[in-house]
């Protein structure tokens, strides 16, 4: 490389000098031997270097799995066969219908039940007869376990069912229910995800509206849906909140916390929704500080209604103070982060209740997407919709129709006139014929493509004499 | 009448019954040199690629797997195409194939261990080392078949053009031992000639090294079996044994005979690598195996580090390059032996 960049350097620097003296052959004869030159000098080295490359290679670990001795512990997405919960299935079609390949087979029938009350309708009920999935025609693609609105699908790792016969490979309901204790129970949810059933909770998560805030009001996002989004879609950052008020809370521990809060204050400008790890930050740098236990934040509590409270006016003090004192450590801080960075580290941590409540009364405009609704192309009307009716008519007439049927396609073809619909297939245009494709009515010309016309092969003697026993 | 004392033992036989004795141990350590050659050379291709090789046939790391190969394509079917010269079809992998197993007719395996201790040994390797091509050509010309033809006619014009600077480079190594016996040439080797001070040794080791490679037909160099372009070349039309020994059981042959010869040649044979005491109580024949062992896994790993040249480009290399170099060693080399004073390398 340092020779490269020396080897151009110098070539360069030849053809400026000499090439001013209006000698440009010498110029370009000075480079060529130059490269020449380089070149002989790197032979041998590049050929030494692949050979250490595989001299290296074959001194690291081998990454085989001998396979039926050995086996691999699988992806648990791996999509190894396709099991059913039989329970589950309410004979909705939804699989077969959606199968690319067409390879599930169901077959049912309905029952009826009596009804659960006195006087009520009778119920009906969906019985799966046959639930098959053809695995020599299936592509894997995972549709049917997608679409399955009742969890009656799953995939399984297991993957060793070749059969010596190929309609073995239909595996009927009750070999797709035996796959079913291979499947792997679902992994756990995230942490901080909604658990199915609980409600959802409303813009409560208190600190995150307050820290939010200031950026999200700045770039006009909503507060309540931004915040709300970047605590279900960042669960690394919901593990962070609480860190940070572990560390806020026991003051041994924020010299050992204070690198990894420095680390996620510099992620944080990167956007605005990750604005509530600027707060775990700050405390502990403001802990150090004081080298002193601070108090629990009380806004840090859950409930909006704590919040607004006497303890909000301390939050406030609390919050102003901190700026004060991060913002002049930042300023002396060596390797600190840009000025883009610190800018919204100044901005106040918390809001007053004041400003708060502005702020869930007006959240803010929306942000208008530019949306335009797909025109449909007007059909043009080309025909004269009663000139078209009467020829139908006639035409219909001529071959014999029943009056009945002759007016009512006659009408038929009326109305599509009138909209323009065609009567005929639709013409082709002619003027710009595509040479490939053929035109109606004439065999495509073959395009001469400079081989020789294909004939019929003659084999040569070859080099070869005939041998004793030809002649 | 012959007297044959080895291990400490003492045996006279006759001249039958020795040459009945030597035929006995070379019909054994040919092929079995191959088979462990190539054993040798799947593992070290597995492992360079991160990659087991054989495992499963012969129970232990699979160390059968190429007994298994070849007794599988004794087993196949001997294809011979109508329209092939049948005589010199059938014959050409014997004619490939029989040098190979002469070449370590003159090999030292140890001071004593040797079945012909010739007096013209080297003149005797290169004159029967290049003897295999007749039967590449002979292959690649009966076999009716143009990519056998064109494989033929490569191997050919890349013989012709590597065989000089092989018999340049070994001559060179011939006088500065002063001698064309292989024994004495070991002998001469109190340094081996790849240690020896002006570089003419170092040199030669290169130069033999590459056209041997190509003669053997080794990539880079494996131009006439280029099995993507012209499908094994002079070998297209064979199958079944006459395929597995013109073809890969003469090339592993070959391979260990090589790395055998070069490790006499060019690294002392069974002397130790340097002339001190300690060295000198390890008996010659594990030096030998050891210089064999290093070479033979020297060139495996050169043949599977560097991908094909083009066949023009083989021919530009040798004519341009390396015939030139070869005669100027021999120059140095005389230049050496006339010129330099007698203490500096006797």
């Amino acid at each position: 490389m340092a020779l490269d960049e020396k080897r151009v350097s110098d070539a360069s620097a030849g053809v400026g000098s000499t090439g001013e003296k209006s000698f440009p052959d010498a110029a370009a004869r000075y480079e060529q031997t130059r490269l020449k030159k380089a070149r002989g000098m790197t032979l041998g080295i590049g050929l030494l270097k692949g050979m250490a490359v595989t001299l290296k290679h074959l001194f690291k670990r081998n990454s085989v799995i001998q396979y039926p001795d050995e086996r691999q512990d699988l992806s648990p997405r791996t999509r190894g066969v396709i099991a059913l919960k039989e329970e589950n299935c309410t004979v909705c079609m939804l699989c077969g219908r959606e199968c690319p390949d067409w390879c599930i087979y169901i077959d049912s029938h309905k029952e009826t039940l009596p009804p659960k009350r006195e006087g009520g309708r009778q119920r009906k009920r969906n019985v799966l007869d046959r639930f098959a999935i053809d695995y020599a025609l299936c592509m894997y693609c995972g549709i049917c376990v997608e679409v399955c609105p009742y969890d009656a699908l799953f995939w399984s790792r297991e993957f060793e069912y070749a059969e010596y016969d190929i309609r073995n490979l239909t595996h009927e309901k009750e070999r797709l229910s035996d796959w079913m204790a291979t499947v792997l129970p679902p992994p756990p949810l995230e942490e901080g995800a909604l658990l199915p059933g609980q409600p959802e909770p409303e813009m409560a998560a208190p600190e995150a509206p307050a820290a939010a805030a200031p950026t999200t009001a700045a770039t006009g996002a909503r507060p309540a849906t931004t915040t709300a989004s970047a605590v279900e879609a960042r669960p690394e950052q919901a593990e962070a909140a609480p860190k940070g008020s572990s560390a806020a809370t026991e003051p041994a521990r924020p010299t050992e916390t204070l690198p990894e809060g420095e680390q996620k204050d510099e992620t944080m400008t990167v956007g605005g929704p990750e604005a509530p790890k600027e707060q775990p930050a700050q405390m502990t740098e403001e802990t150090k500080d004081q080298g002193a236990p601070s108090e629990p934040r009380v806004a840090k509590e859950p409930g909006p209604a704590e919040a607004s409270d006497a303890s909000g006016g301390r939050v406030a003090e609390e919050a102003s103070a901190s700026a004060a004192t991060s913002g002049a450590e930042r300023s002396g801080e060596p390797a600190g982060p840009s000025d883009a960075e610190a800018v919204p580290a100044e901005e106040p941590a918390e809001l007053t209740p004041a400003q708060k409540a502005q702020f869930q009364a007006e959240p803010g405009p929306n942000v208008e997407v530019p949306h335009e609704d797909p025109k449909p192309i007007a059909l043009e009307r080309t025909e004269d919709p009663e000139e078209v009716y009467r020829q139908v008519l006639e035409e219909q007439r001529a071959k014999g129709s029943s009056p009945q049927v002759a007016e009512a396609r006659a009408k038929v073809a009326r109305v599509k006139a009138e909209r323009g619909i065609k009567r005929g297939p639709t013409p082709v245009e002619v003027d710009k014929p595509v040479p490939s494709a053929p035109t109606k009515g004439q065999p495509a010309e073959p395009e001469p493509s400079g081989a020789p016309e294909a004939k019929e092969i003659t084999p040569e003697p070859g080099p070869v004499a005939p041998t004793e026993d030809e002649s | 009448m012959y007297e044959i004392s080895m291990f400490g033992l003492s045996v006279t036989i006759t001249a039958w019954q020795l040459l009945i004795v030597k035929l006995i141990v070379i019909l054994t350590v040919v092929p079995v040199g191959a088979l462990a050659g190539g054993y040798a050379m799947h593992k070290e291709l597995g492992h360079l690629q991160h990659r087991l090789g054989p495992m499963y046939a012969g129970g232990f790391h699979g160390w059968a797997q190429t007994l298994a190969d070849g007794l599988k394509f004794i087993y196949k079917e001997d294809i011979i195409p109508e329209r092939a010269d049948r005589r010199v079809f059938t014959l050409a992998p014997a004619v490939i194939f029989v040098p190979v197993i002469l070449l370590f007719l003159v090999i030292p395996i140890d001071r004593t261990l040797i079945i012909e201790d010739l007096d013209i040994g080297l003149f005797y390797l290169l004159a029967i080392g290049s003897v295999g091509v007749i039967g590449v050509l002979m292959a690649g010309w009966s076999s009716a078949n143009k990519y056998a033809l064109i494989g033929g006619l490569r191997a050919a014009a890349q013989l012709i053009a590597y065989e000089l600077p092989i018999v340049l480079s070994a001559a060179a190594v011939a006088m500065l031992a002063g001698t064309l016996s292989i024994t004495g040439i070991v002998e001469a080797q109190d340094w081996p000639f790849l240690l020896w001070p002006p570089g003419i040794g170092l040199l030669a080791f290169l130069v033999f090294l590459v056209g041997n490679i190509a003669e053997m037909n080794l990539p880079p160099f494996d131009m006439p079996v280029a099995e993507s372009e012209i499908i094994t070349g002079a070998f297209t039309e064979y199958s079944g044994m006459r395929f597995i020994f013109g073809f890969f059981f003469a090339e592993m042959a070959h391979m260990v005979a090589f790395s055998a010869i070069a490790a006499t040649l060019f690294l002392g044979g069974y002397r130790p690598i340097v002339p001190w005491g300690p060295l000198e109580a390890i008996p010659g024949i594990l030096w030998f195996f050891g210089k064999f062992a290093f070479m033979f896994f020297f060139i495996v790993w050169v043949r599977f580090t560097f991908p094909r040249l083009r066949e023009d480009q083989l021919q530009k290399f040798a004519w341009k390059f390396m015939i030139p170099v070869s005669l100027g060693l021999v120059l140095a080399a005389g230049a050496w032996v006339l010129y330099a004073p007698e203490q500096l390398w006797r």
